[in-house]
């Protein structure tokens, strides 16, 4: 039985080993089909396939930490080189005051050289009693007041108040943070 | 004849001229008379020490508007001005102009300039912030131990706007009731336990 299986296997050895005539044309037709397949991809796959090729590229040492430099620059760029506004650019602040019966509210302070002319309030509602006024600041602290009526100083009920008042009327503080 | 080096001749033409233009600062009109002298030394004194002048123009404007009397008007330029020097030399020479206004007020409100010196090595610049709010504390009650030792704890850690929501919480615990002292503490408490816990404090929700 084992010696009827062996003269099988034999016989597929044989067959396995027998010489192949292959068609001396077969390297052309492969390359020409191949060829043809590129063609048929379109411009757009072979760019594709361009870029996603694999490929070496030899990168001096220098070369390799000038890339580095820069790429770590771009990440600890600083904010305001990104479009961001700078620490030290002006910020809106509204100041806010409650004052029935007065006619002309003025915010006097730091910001304005204390000219009491500049920034005048508008009343927020008909009836007058909320004045309000916006005003940019750039970082800093800022001592300032409300005169009313042209003679009255008040301070900002809603701000810090400036203990160190030397003048006999009341101011108050406002602090800008950046610089 | 030997020719003064740029840097020198430089330093000549602003020594020379810089009382000039300050003599030509048209808001100086404003001034009393009786002032106008004294206030353009201080400010040529701060000029040439490297000090912000501004701030001292300011001063004066400020009582020249509320009707102060001229020596009253002086006497708190000077005082600025001096309070500005020793803020410099315990903040450092780089200290930028509002840091050192928000250092004046914080010795003027009573803060030992060892406290400005040690936020100075504490955080990194800008100090404006820390500064003003802790003349603002102090201002407002808090003994000067307690509000430097809060700023400082803060200052490593803590940003401008959570600061400024500090000094805003104490206060209005203040205006509640609080020892001032009690306010400062509790409010500490609070910020660095949240941030124990990895919370912000600007996030947490701010009482009603």
């Amino acid at each position: 039985m084992f010696e009827q299986q062996e003269d099988v296997v034999e016989r597929i050895v044989q067959y396995l080993r027998r010489p192949l005539q292959m068609d001396p044309a077969l390297d052309g037709r492969v390359m020409q089909e191949i060829a043809g397949l590129a063609a048929r991809r379109g411009p757009a796959a072979v760019a594709w396939r361009w870029l996603t090729r694999p490929r070496h590229v030899p990168v001096s040492p220098l070369a390799g930490l000038a890339i580095a430099a820069g790429v770590a620059l771009l990440v600890v760029l600083p904010a305001r080189w990104l479009g961001r506004p700078p620490a030290s650019a002006p910020r809106e602040f509204q100041f806010v005051l409650v004052a029935p019966r007065a006619a002309t509210v003025s915010l006097v302070g730091d910001f304005n050289d204390w000219d009491t002319a500049r920034t005048p309030m508008r009343a927020l509602r008909a009836d007058g009693t909320v004045w309000t006024v916006v005003v940019p600041l750039s970082p800093g602290r800022y001592r300032y007041a409300f005169l009313v009526n042209g003679a009255q100083w008040l301070a900002d009920p809603a701000a810090p108040a400036a203990r160190d008042d030397e003048f006999g009327a009341p101011s108050s503080v406002v602090t800008v943070g950046g610089l | 004849m030997r020719l003064l080096p740029p840097a020198w001749a430089a330093a000549l033409a602003v020594a020379t001229l810089a009382p000039r233009a300050a003599a030509q600062d048209p808001r100086l009109a404003r001034l009393d008379p009786g002032a106008r002298a004294s206030v353009v030394a201080l400010l040529d004194s701060a000029r040439t020490a490297g000090l912000p002048a501004e701030p001292l123009m300011q001063r004066a404007l400020e009582g020249a508007t509320k009707g102060a009397p001229p020596e009253r008007v002086v006497a708190a330029v000077r005082r600025l001005a001096v309070d500005l020097g020793s803020a410099r030399d315990a903040l450092g020479p780089k200290a930028s102009a509002p840091e050192l206004e928000a250092g004046a007020a914080a010795l003027r409100a009573g803060v030992p300039p060892a406290i400005l010196t040690r936020l100075h090595t504490a955080r990194r610049p800008p100090l404006t912030v820390p500064l003003a709010v802790l003349a603002d504390l102090v201002a407002g009650g808090v003994p000067v131990d307690s509000a430097g030792a809060a700023i400082l704890t803060l200052a490593r850690t803590t940003g401008d706007a959570d600061l400024v929501e500090f000094r805003r919480a104490v206060e209005r615990d203040i205006a509640l009731g609080a020892p001032p002292a009690a306010a400062a503490a509790v409010r500490l408490s609070s910020i660095t336990q949240g941030a124990d816990r990895g919370a912000n404090p600007s996030q947490q929700p701010r009482r009603p």
